[in-house]
Protein backbone atom coordinates (compact mmCIF):
# COMPACT_ATOMS: atom_id res chain seq x y z
CA UNK A 1 0.00 0.00 0.00
CA UNK A 2 1.18 3.36 -0.67
CA UNK A 3 1.78 5.71 1.94
CA UNK A 4 -1.01 8.38 -0.15
CA UNK A 5 -3.77 6.43 -1.16
CA UNK A 6 -5.53 7.24 -4.48
CA UNK A 7 -1.82 8.62 -5.69
CA UNK A 8 -2.04 6.42 -8.95
CA UNK A 9 -5.75 7.22 -9.73
CA UNK A 10 -6.67 9.05 -12.84
CA UNK A 11 -7.13 12.42 -12.74
CA UNK A 12 -10.31 14.12 -14.20
CA UNK A 13 -10.47 17.89 -14.93
CA UNK A 14 -13.60 18.87 -16.09
CA UNK A 15 -13.81 21.42 -17.93
CA UNK A 16 -17.32 23.11 -18.19
CA UNK A 17 -19.18 26.59 -18.74
CA UNK A 18 -22.53 27.83 -21.07
CA UNK A 19 -23.53 27.72 -24.39
CA UNK A 20 -20.84 29.59 -26.43
CA UNK A 21 -18.71 30.33 -23.41
CA UNK A 22 -15.50 29.36 -25.26
CA UNK A 23 -14.50 25.53 -23.89
CA UNK A 24 -13.30 24.59 -26.83
CA UNK A 25 -10.79 27.65 -27.75
CA UNK A 26 -9.85 27.50 -23.80
CA UNK A 27 -8.79 24.20 -23.50
CA UNK A 28 -7.38 24.32 -27.65
CA UNK A 29 -4.89 26.89 -25.85
CA UNK A 30 -4.28 25.20 -23.08
CA UNK A 31 -3.22 22.17 -24.61
CA UNK A 32 -0.88 23.71 -26.84
CA UNK A 33 0.64 25.47 -23.87
CA UNK A 34 0.94 22.65 -22.30
CA UNK A 35 -1.39 22.83 -19.54
CA UNK A 36 -1.86 19.03 -19.41
CA UNK A 37 0.18 16.67 -20.76
CA UNK A 38 -0.77 13.25 -22.50
CA UNK A 39 -4.13 14.31 -22.03
CA UNK A 40 -6.76 11.97 -22.50
CA UNK A 41 -9.53 14.27 -24.16
CA UNK A 42 -13.27 13.26 -23.41
CA UNK A 43 -15.46 15.81 -25.34
CA UNK A 44 -18.85 16.19 -24.48
CA UNK A 45 -22.03 17.48 -26.95
CA UNK A 46 -25.29 17.62 -26.32
CA UNK A 47 -26.36 17.50 -30.10
CA UNK A 48 -26.02 14.49 -32.42
CA UNK A 49 -23.76 16.44 -34.59
CA UNK A 50 -20.97 16.45 -33.17
CA UNK A 51 -17.91 19.45 -34.28
CA UNK A 52 -15.97 20.05 -31.30
CA UNK A 53 -13.56 16.73 -32.28
CA UNK A 54 -12.73 18.15 -35.56
CA UNK A 55 -11.10 21.48 -33.32
CA UNK A 56 -8.21 19.30 -31.83
CA UNK A 57 -7.58 16.93 -34.96
CA UNK A 58 -5.72 14.36 -33.92
CA UNK A 59 -2.74 15.32 -31.86
CA UNK A 60 -4.51 14.28 -28.84
CA UNK A 61 -6.49 10.77 -27.98
CA UNK A 62 -9.94 11.35 -27.92
CA UNK A 63 -12.99 9.91 -26.85
CA UNK A 64 -16.02 12.04 -28.30
CA UNK A 65 -19.71 11.65 -26.58
CA UNK A 66 -22.40 13.17 -28.89
CA UNK A 67 -26.13 13.03 -28.68
CA UNK A 68 -26.67 13.37 -25.04
CA UNK A 69 -25.08 15.87 -22.37
CA UNK A 70 -22.74 13.84 -19.70
CA UNK A 71 -24.93 14.80 -16.67
CA UNK A 72 -27.86 13.87 -17.45
CA UNK A 73 -28.90 11.53 -20.39
CA UNK A 74 -25.83 10.66 -21.86
CA UNK A 75 -24.32 9.88 -18.63
CA UNK A 76 -24.39 5.57 -19.32
CA UNK A 77 -22.35 6.32 -22.40
CA UNK A 78 -19.77 9.10 -20.07
CA UNK A 79 -19.62 6.42 -16.89
CA UNK A 80 -19.07 3.51 -19.73
CA UNK A 81 -15.97 5.21 -21.54
CA UNK A 82 -14.46 6.20 -18.00
CA UNK A 83 -14.34 2.88 -17.46
CA UNK A 84 -13.19 1.96 -20.30
CA UNK A 85 -10.10 4.25 -19.83
CA UNK A 86 -9.31 3.40 -16.62
CA UNK A 87 -9.11 -0.23 -17.85
CA UNK A 88 -6.82 0.50 -20.26
CA UNK A 89 -4.47 2.17 -18.24
CA UNK A 90 -4.52 -1.12 -16.01
CA UNK A 91 -3.49 -2.99 -18.38
CA UNK A 92 -0.99 -0.41 -19.42
CA UNK A 93 2.21 -2.25 -19.53
CA UNK A 94 4.33 0.09 -17.09
CA UNK A 95 3.70 3.58 -15.26
CA UNK A 96 5.07 5.29 -18.81
CA UNK A 97 2.55 3.80 -21.18
CA UNK A 98 -0.34 5.31 -18.59
CA UNK A 99 -2.77 8.33 -19.28
CA UNK A 100 -2.45 10.00 -15.91
CA UNK A 101 -4.93 12.49 -16.85
CA UNK A 102 -8.28 12.91 -18.89
CA UNK A 103 -10.01 16.11 -19.35
CA UNK A 104 -13.71 16.22 -19.95
CA UNK A 105 -14.78 18.99 -22.10
CA UNK A 106 -18.75 19.09 -21.10
CA UNK A 107 -21.56 20.31 -23.05
CA UNK A 108 -23.23 23.79 -22.56
CA UNK A 109 -25.80 21.97 -20.58
CA UNK A 110 -24.35 19.90 -17.88
CA UNK A 111 -23.97 20.75 -14.41
CA UNK A 112 -20.50 19.83 -13.34
CA UNK A 113 -21.67 19.46 -9.81
CA UNK A 114 -23.95 16.31 -11.02
CA UNK A 115 -20.82 15.08 -13.23
CA UNK A 116 -19.65 14.93 -10.18
CA UNK A 117 -21.83 13.33 -8.01
CA UNK A 118 -22.23 10.55 -10.95
CA UNK A 119 -17.95 9.38 -10.44
CA UNK A 120 -18.62 9.42 -7.07
CA UNK A 121 -21.83 6.92 -7.26
CA UNK A 122 -19.98 4.59 -9.78
CA UNK A 123 -18.64 1.86 -8.22
CA UNK A 124 -15.87 1.10 -10.55
CA UNK A 125 -14.58 4.87 -11.42
CA UNK A 126 -14.68 5.67 -7.58
CA UNK A 127 -11.82 3.55 -6.80
CA UNK A 128 -10.35 4.69 -10.17
CA UNK A 129 -10.35 7.98 -10.65
CA UNK A 130 -9.77 11.48 -8.70
CA UNK A 131 -11.77 14.58 -9.82
CA UNK A 132 -8.83 16.75 -9.90
CA UNK A 133 -10.84 20.42 -10.65
CA UNK A 134 -13.54 21.46 -12.17
CA UNK A 135 -12.32 24.55 -14.31
CA UNK A 136 -15.97 26.82 -15.08
CA UNK A 137 -15.26 29.41 -18.38
CA UNK A 138 -17.96 32.58 -17.85
CA UNK A 139 -18.30 34.62 -21.15
CA UNK A 140 -18.11 38.15 -20.42
CA UNK A 141 -20.27 39.48 -22.96
CA UNK A 142 -23.29 37.17 -22.63
CA UNK A 143 -23.21 35.77 -18.90
CA UNK A 144 -25.59 38.90 -17.56
CA UNK A 145 -28.00 37.79 -19.77
CA UNK A 146 -27.56 33.77 -19.29
CA UNK A 147 -27.86 34.39 -15.30
CA UNK A 148 -30.93 36.32 -15.89
CA UNK A 149 -32.55 33.82 -17.84
CA UNK A 150 -31.08 30.63 -16.73
CA UNK A 151 -30.47 29.12 -13.47
CA UNK A 152 -27.92 26.66 -14.78
CA UNK A 153 -25.41 28.75 -15.29
CA UNK A 154 -25.68 30.22 -11.92
CA UNK A 155 -25.75 26.14 -10.70
CA UNK A 156 -22.17 25.75 -13.16
CA UNK A 157 -20.42 28.67 -11.54
CA UNK A 158 -21.04 27.41 -7.97
CA UNK A 159 -19.72 23.88 -8.33
CA UNK A 160 -16.92 25.48 -9.85
CA UNK A 161 -13.22 25.37 -8.32
CA UNK A 162 -11.48 28.13 -10.76
CA UNK A 163 -13.93 30.54 -12.63
CA UNK A 164 -12.16 31.55 -16.02
CA UNK A 165 -13.99 34.83 -18.07
CA UNK A 166 -13.56 34.44 -21.38
CA UNK A 167 -13.91 37.25 -24.43
CA UNK A 168 -13.25 40.04 -21.60
CA UNK A 169 -12.32 41.93 -24.71
CA UNK A 170 -15.67 42.01 -25.99
CA UNK A 171 -17.50 43.38 -23.14
CA UNK A 172 -16.82 46.96 -21.61
CA UNK A 173 -14.58 47.05 -18.49
CA UNK A 174 -17.57 47.93 -16.31
CA UNK A 175 -19.43 44.90 -17.29
CA UNK A 176 -16.95 42.76 -16.79
CA UNK A 177 -16.08 44.14 -13.17
CA UNK A 178 -19.67 43.81 -12.56
CA UNK A 179 -19.14 40.37 -13.62
CA UNK A 180 -16.45 39.78 -11.60
CA UNK A 181 -18.39 41.09 -8.12
CA UNK A 182 -21.10 38.53 -9.45
CA UNK A 183 -18.90 35.63 -9.52
CA UNK A 184 -17.13 36.55 -5.98
CA UNK A 185 -20.43 36.50 -4.53
CA UNK A 186 -22.17 33.22 -6.01
CA UNK A 187 -18.58 30.94 -5.31
CA UNK A 188 -16.23 32.99 -2.60
CA UNK A 189 -14.34 29.89 -2.45
CA UNK A 190 -13.30 29.76 -6.17
CA UNK A 191 -10.24 31.41 -7.82
CA UNK A 192 -11.23 33.91 -10.59
CA UNK A 193 -8.84 34.62 -13.62
CA UNK A 194 -9.59 36.46 -16.72
CA UNK A 195 -8.53 35.14 -19.81
CA UNK A 196 -9.01 36.35 -23.99
CA UNK A 197 -7.86 33.54 -26.60
CA UNK A 198 -5.82 31.37 -24.18
CA UNK A 199 -3.85 34.62 -22.67
CA UNK A 200 -4.20 35.80 -19.06
CA UNK A 201 -5.47 39.51 -19.14
CA UNK A 202 -6.07 41.03 -15.73
CA UNK A 203 -9.18 41.34 -13.88
CA UNK A 204 -10.66 44.80 -13.40
CA UNK A 205 -11.46 46.12 -10.34
CA UNK A 206 -14.29 44.66 -8.64
CA UNK A 207 -14.45 46.66 -5.58
CA UNK A 208 -17.74 48.87 -5.37
CA UNK A 209 -19.43 47.14 -8.49
CA UNK A 210 -23.09 46.01 -8.36
CA UNK A 211 -23.27 42.56 -9.01
CA UNK A 212 -25.98 41.32 -11.43
CA UNK A 213 -29.23 40.50 -11.28
CA UNK A 214 -29.63 36.45 -11.04
CA UNK A 215 -32.53 34.08 -12.45
CA UNK A 216 -33.90 33.00 -9.00
CA UNK A 217 -34.17 36.33 -7.13
CA UNK A 218 -35.88 34.51 -4.18
CA UNK A 219 -33.01 32.72 -3.13
CA UNK A 220 -30.65 34.27 -0.40
CA UNK A 221 -27.21 35.83 -1.19
CA UNK A 222 -24.66 33.05 -0.70
CA UNK A 223 -22.00 33.65 2.17
CA UNK A 224 -19.14 31.75 3.79
CA UNK A 225 -19.30 30.60 7.25
CA UNK A 226 -16.19 29.90 8.99
CA UNK A 227 -16.17 26.67 11.38
CA UNK A 228 -14.01 26.42 14.00
CA UNK A 229 -13.17 22.86 15.67
CA UNK A 230 -13.36 23.14 19.24
CA UNK A 231 -10.83 21.97 20.83
CA UNK A 232 -10.26 18.11 21.60
CA UNK A 233 -12.66 17.65 18.86
CA UNK A 234 -11.69 14.84 17.21
CA UNK A 235 -11.74 14.14 13.13
CA UNK A 236 -14.00 11.33 13.17
CA UNK A 237 -16.35 12.77 15.49
CA UNK A 238 -16.31 15.97 13.97
CA UNK A 239 -16.99 14.02 10.44
CA UNK A 240 -20.17 12.53 11.84
CA UNK A 241 -21.63 15.81 12.51
CA UNK A 242 -20.73 17.36 9.12
CA UNK A 243 -22.82 14.43 7.62
CA UNK A 244 -25.65 14.94 9.91
CA UNK A 245 -25.66 18.68 8.44
CA UNK A 246 -25.24 18.44 4.94
CA UNK A 247 -27.65 15.39 4.97
CA UNK A 248 -30.15 18.18 6.25
CA UNK A 249 -29.22 21.19 4.32
CA UNK A 250 -27.13 20.00 1.39
CA UNK A 251 -29.38 21.99 -0.72
CA UNK A 252 -28.28 25.02 0.90
CA UNK A 253 -24.64 24.25 1.49
CA UNK A 254 -22.89 25.31 -2.24
CA UNK A 255 -19.18 24.33 -0.93
CA UNK A 256 -17.03 22.75 2.17
CA UNK A 257 -13.54 23.15 2.21
CA UNK A 258 -10.54 23.19 4.68
CA UNK A 259 -7.80 21.19 6.35
CA UNK A 260 -8.58 18.79 9.09
CA UNK A 261 -5.35 17.27 11.45
CA UNK A 262 -6.16 13.37 11.79
CA UNK A 263 -4.27 10.20 12.84
CA UNK A 264 -3.32 9.75 9.41
CA UNK A 265 -1.98 13.34 8.52
CA UNK A 266 -3.58 16.58 7.38
CA UNK A 267 -7.03 15.68 5.25
CA UNK A 268 -7.68 18.03 2.71
CA UNK A 269 -11.84 18.14 3.05
CA UNK A 270 -13.56 19.61 -0.34
CA UNK A 271 -17.19 19.20 -1.04
CA UNK A 272 -19.61 20.15 -3.73
CA UNK A 273 -23.28 20.57 -2.36
CA UNK A 274 -23.68 17.07 0.37
CA UNK A 275 -21.33 15.03 -2.02
CA UNK A 276 -17.64 15.60 -0.30
CA UNK A 277 -15.16 14.21 -1.96
CA UNK A 278 -12.86 11.43 -0.53
CA UNK A 279 -10.85 13.58 1.89
CA UNK A 280 -6.86 13.62 0.36
CA UNK A 281 -4.07 13.40 2.59
CA UNK A 282 -1.66 16.48 2.10
CA UNK A 283 2.14 17.39 3.43
CA UNK A 284 2.70 18.69 6.78
CA UNK A 285 3.61 22.36 5.51
CA UNK A 286 1.36 25.09 6.15
CA UNK A 287 -0.79 24.38 9.19
CA UNK A 288 -1.69 27.16 10.53
CA UNK A 289 -4.93 27.12 9.09
CA UNK A 290 -5.41 23.34 10.11
CA UNK A 291 -9.11 23.05 11.97
CA UNK A 292 -10.80 25.78 10.09
CA UNK A 293 -13.28 24.45 7.88
CA UNK A 294 -15.63 26.93 5.59
CA UNK A 295 -19.17 26.37 4.29
CA UNK A 296 -20.28 28.54 1.37
CA UNK A 297 -23.84 28.12 1.17
CA UNK A 298 -27.16 30.56 1.72
CA UNK A 299 -29.44 31.16 4.60
CA UNK A 300 -26.80 29.06 7.20
CA UNK A 301 -26.98 30.79 10.22
CA UNK A 302 -23.74 31.31 11.67
CA UNK A 303 -24.45 31.28 15.55
CA UNK A 304 -26.53 28.23 15.15
CA UNK A 305 -23.99 26.59 13.52
CA UNK A 306 -21.21 27.47 16.09
CA UNK A 307 -23.88 26.50 18.73
CA UNK A 308 -24.56 23.46 17.61
CA UNK A 309 -20.95 21.91 17.12
CA UNK A 310 -20.38 23.52 20.62
CA UNK A 311 -23.21 21.44 22.25
CA UNK A 312 -21.90 18.38 20.04
CA UNK A 313 -18.40 18.43 21.40
CA UNK A 314 -19.75 19.33 24.88
CA UNK A 315 -22.33 16.14 25.20
CA UNK A 316 -19.49 13.89 23.68
CA UNK A 317 -16.22 14.96 25.85
CA UNK B 1 -13.83 -6.48 -0.40
CA UNK B 2 -15.90 -9.59 1.14
CA UNK B 3 -16.42 -12.20 -1.15
CA UNK B 4 -19.54 -13.50 0.06
CA UNK B 5 -21.28 -10.32 1.08
CA UNK B 6 -19.81 -7.69 -1.55
CA UNK B 7 -19.22 -4.82 1.25
CA UNK B 8 -17.55 -2.65 1.23
CA UNK B 9 -19.41 -1.71 -2.34
CA UNK B 10 -17.17 1.42 -2.82
CA UNK B 11 -14.23 3.04 -1.73
CA UNK B 12 -15.12 4.26 2.33
CA UNK B 13 -17.12 6.65 2.60
CA UNK B 14 -15.69 10.12 3.08
CA UNK B 15 -16.35 10.52 6.82
CA UNK B 16 -14.17 7.06 7.07
CA UNK B 17 -10.85 8.74 5.87
CA UNK B 18 -7.91 9.86 8.59
CA UNK B 19 -6.90 5.95 9.62
CA UNK B 20 -4.61 4.02 7.82
CA UNK B 21 -3.98 1.34 10.42
CA UNK B 22 -6.44 -1.57 11.60
CA UNK B 23 -6.25 0.01 14.98
CA UNK B 24 -7.05 3.61 13.79
CA UNK B 25 -9.75 2.38 11.41
CA UNK B 26 -11.56 0.30 14.97
CA UNK B 27 -11.43 3.40 17.15
CA UNK B 28 -12.75 5.27 14.65
CA UNK B 29 -15.68 3.50 13.56
CA UNK B 30 -16.66 3.31 17.54
CA UNK B 31 -15.65 7.08 18.11
CA UNK B 32 -18.51 7.80 14.89
CA UNK B 33 -21.35 5.50 16.72
CA UNK B 34 -20.51 7.64 19.56
CA UNK B 35 -20.53 10.99 18.16
CA UNK B 36 -23.72 9.81 16.27
CA UNK B 37 -25.69 8.76 19.29
CA UNK B 38 -25.30 12.29 20.10
CA UNK B 39 -26.92 13.64 17.40
CA UNK B 40 -29.43 10.81 17.57
CA UNK B 41 -30.45 10.93 21.03
CA UNK B 42 -32.53 13.92 21.26
CA UNK B 43 -34.88 12.54 18.15
CA UNK B 44 -35.03 9.30 20.37
CA UNK B 45 -32.79 7.23 18.42
CA UNK B 46 -29.02 6.08 19.00
CA UNK B 47 -26.23 4.57 16.97
CA UNK B 48 -24.46 1.55 17.74
CA UNK B 49 -20.95 -0.37 15.91
CA UNK B 50 -19.69 -3.17 17.69
CA UNK B 51 -16.64 -3.69 14.98
CA UNK B 52 -18.35 -7.03 13.84
CA UNK B 53 -21.16 -6.61 12.17
CA UNK B 54 -20.02 -4.13 8.54
CA UNK B 55 -21.93 -0.49 9.16
CA UNK B 56 -24.04 0.79 11.71
CA UNK B 57 -26.62 0.02 13.93
CA UNK B 58 -29.08 2.40 14.40
CA UNK B 59 -31.90 1.42 17.20
CA UNK B 60 -35.08 3.53 17.92
CA UNK B 61 -36.38 3.63 21.79
CA UNK B 62 -39.23 1.34 20.74
CA UNK B 63 -37.19 -1.45 19.55
CA UNK B 64 -36.63 -0.74 16.13
CA UNK B 65 -33.67 -1.29 14.23
CA UNK B 66 -31.80 -0.88 11.03
CA UNK B 67 -28.40 -2.41 9.86
CA UNK B 68 -26.88 0.93 7.87
CA UNK B 69 -23.88 0.64 5.63
CA UNK B 70 -22.55 4.38 5.53
CA UNK B 71 -23.61 8.00 7.30
CA UNK B 72 -25.31 9.08 4.31
CA UNK B 73 -27.66 6.50 4.97
CA UNK B 74 -27.16 6.75 8.69
CA UNK B 75 -29.11 10.47 8.65
CA UNK B 76 -31.58 8.68 5.91
CA UNK B 77 -32.50 5.67 7.96
CA UNK B 78 -32.57 7.75 11.05
CA UNK B 79 -34.77 10.44 9.15
CA UNK B 80 -37.40 7.55 8.58
CA UNK B 81 -36.99 6.11 12.36
CA UNK B 82 -37.46 9.55 13.85
CA UNK B 83 -40.25 10.74 11.17
CA UNK B 84 -38.06 14.11 10.86
CA UNK B 85 -34.91 15.18 9.77
CA UNK B 86 -32.22 14.58 12.29
CA UNK B 87 -30.82 18.42 11.62
CA UNK B 88 -28.00 19.22 13.90
CA UNK B 89 -29.17 23.10 13.55
CA UNK B 90 -32.76 22.41 14.80
CA UNK B 91 -34.17 23.58 17.71
CA UNK B 92 -34.45 20.09 18.97
CA UNK B 93 -31.02 19.12 18.99
CA UNK B 94 -30.01 22.98 20.27
CA UNK B 95 -32.47 22.21 23.01
CA UNK B 96 -34.38 25.61 22.58
CA UNK B 97 -37.40 24.00 22.28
Amino acid sequence: MTAEPGADRLKLVIVGGYLGAGKSTWLRHQLYAGAFPNAHLIINEAAELAVDDAIFGARYPLTLLSGGCACCEGQAAFLTSLRQLCDDRSRAAGPQGRTSIAVLETSGLADPAAIAASLRADPMLAFHLALSEIIVLVDARNAAAQLSADPLGRAQIEAADRLVITKSDLAPPSDTARLVATLQRLNPGATITAETRGEPVPLPDATGADPLPLADHATAPIRPVQIDLPKGLDWASFAVWLSALLAAHGDDIVRVKGTVRTPAGRLLLQGIRDHVQPPEILPDSDMARDGTIVLIGREIDADRVTRSLTRFAGDLL
Amino acid sequence: MCSSCGFPSAPGHWTEAGATTPGDRMRARLRRAQAATVLLRPFGLSARDDGAVPGVQLSSAFGATEIVPDFDAVWSAAARMAGKPIDPLSDRFLGDR
